[in-house]
């Protein structure tokens, strides 16, 4: 896992949450949980994708030090993903796909979905994806 | 026998109505829906009503619309609100019963980011929200509001219609729902929104919240949205596979495991 870049436009739901805008943009829960500001880049093999209500959820096993480490990823309803381009398929157990997460900040083996690379290659954005931020160096943080 | 013949109708009344499941729904007279349907101009009428079909998707990018200006606190609730950024600090407050699945209600269930549709039929306009799976009933027969409405989450809305563009007045919300992030409200908020379109795929509600012991003065905002003719409502049952939560000092959680 390596912090592969940064996006300080991530945060933008946490903007919008403001009291000026008289309604959040998230629909279900806030962001505080996960480290916004930065993507990891999780490399997997899934053993399970939830297609539920009100968050799609990513299972996946990991190569760790210790062993295979178990990862529980949240990603967006399958009411917002199926307009975007995925389906109940779009995952299946047995993939091999790289994963860029918001981490959970509390540690464990979890985040929120970013962007997953199939096994064949396509890019499958789950969160919105936002240019980068002027100046921003993907490879600066290897 | 008259009396005894009345009261086997009744029974036999009551045993249909259980054997069909309705068990105790009181169901208003039949020819009074009928006849305001009627003064309206029933189905015929729809057809002069503007074309709102397909779907509606909030622009959270503001659609080119001012940006609101935050509403005016009385002292009570500006104190409340700082009190809330506080505990915001001490890692409080970073969600709210949503997160328990509990809907938002007005007026946050009109700003999620989940498409809304209207359903116009004589004398009503409901609102089908796929976030939650929520619904409004706006009437537009004419009817005024209960004296003393039962506090709901979407309150009760009374409709006209100003050229092409409903005018919704709602009444009698329940007092455990946000205004906005940190903002309450009472059971005393009124709200008049003007829901118009802008171009054929643009919608702008103009909204307008009073509520004396929370705004020093009315709170204005306008809200734009696209229209989706090519999507369809979706289910949306939040406790399907809720993994998120909110405990009572609104500290998210969050259930990882398979």
């Amino acid at each position: 896992m390596k912090a592969l870049f940064r996006n300080p436009r991530a945060s933008i739901a946490a903007v919008l949450v403001t009291i000026a805008t008289a309604g959040a943009a998230y629909a279900h829960h806030s962001t505080a949980m996960f480290d916004m500001m930065h993507t990891v880049k999780v490399d997997g093999t899934i053993t399970q994708f939830d297609w539920t209500n009100p968050h799609t959820f990513i299972f996946m096993d990991v190569p760790g030090k210790g062993g295979v480490e178990h990862w529980g990823i949240e990603g967006m309803s399958p009411n917002y993903l199926s307009r975007n381009g995925w389906s109940r398929h779009t995952l299946k157990p047995g993939d091999k796909v790289e994963m860029q997460v918001h981490l959970l900040k509390d540690g464990r083996k979890g985040g929120f979905c970013s962007t997953v690379t199939l096994p064949d290659g396509k890019v499958m954005a789950n969160l919105p994806q936002r240019p980068a931020a002027p100046g921003a160096n993907p490879a600066a943080e290897k | 026998m008259r009396r005894g013949g009345f009261i086997n109708v009744v029974v036999a009344g009551v045993l249909g109505t259980l054997a069909t499941g309705a068990v105790w729904a009181a169901d208003a007279p039949a020819a009074a829906p009928a006849a305001k349907a009627a003064a309206g101009g029933g189905y015929a009428a729809l057809a002069k009503l503007p074309d709102w079909s397909g779907v509606w998707d909030l622009d959270f990018r503001g659609g080119g619309l001012a940006r609101p200006a935050p509403p005016h606190l009385t002292p009570e609730y500006a104190k409340k609100y700082a009190d809330y950024q506080a505990r915001q600090k001490k890692g409080e407050e970073q969600q709210t019963e949503t997160a328990n699945c509990v809907p938002p209600g007005m007026p946050m269930i009109m700003a999620q980011p989940y498409p809304v549709e209207f359903l116009f039929t004589p004398g009503k306009i409901t609102v089908a929200i796929e976030a939650y799976s929520q619904m409004r009933r706006i009437f537009t027969d004419g009817r005024k509001h209960p004296a003393d409405p039962d506090p709901s989450y979407q309150g009760h809305s009374i409709g006209h219609w100003e050229g092409d563009t409903l005018v919704v007045d709602t009444v009698g919300f329940v007092d455990t729902t946000l205004l906005a992030p940190g903002v309450g409200h009472t059971e005393d908020m009124h709200m008049v929104e003007r829901i118009h379109m802008i171009s054929p795929e643009r919608m702008v509600i103009d909204s307008t919240v009073t509520d004396p012991k929370v705004l020093m003065e009315p709170w204005t905002f306008a809200k734009a949205y696209q229209r989706h003719k090519d999507w369809d409502i979706k289910e949306y049952i939040c406790d399907q596979n809720n993994r998120d939560s909110a405990d009572d000092k609104g500290k998210a959680g969050l259930r990882i495991e398979r």
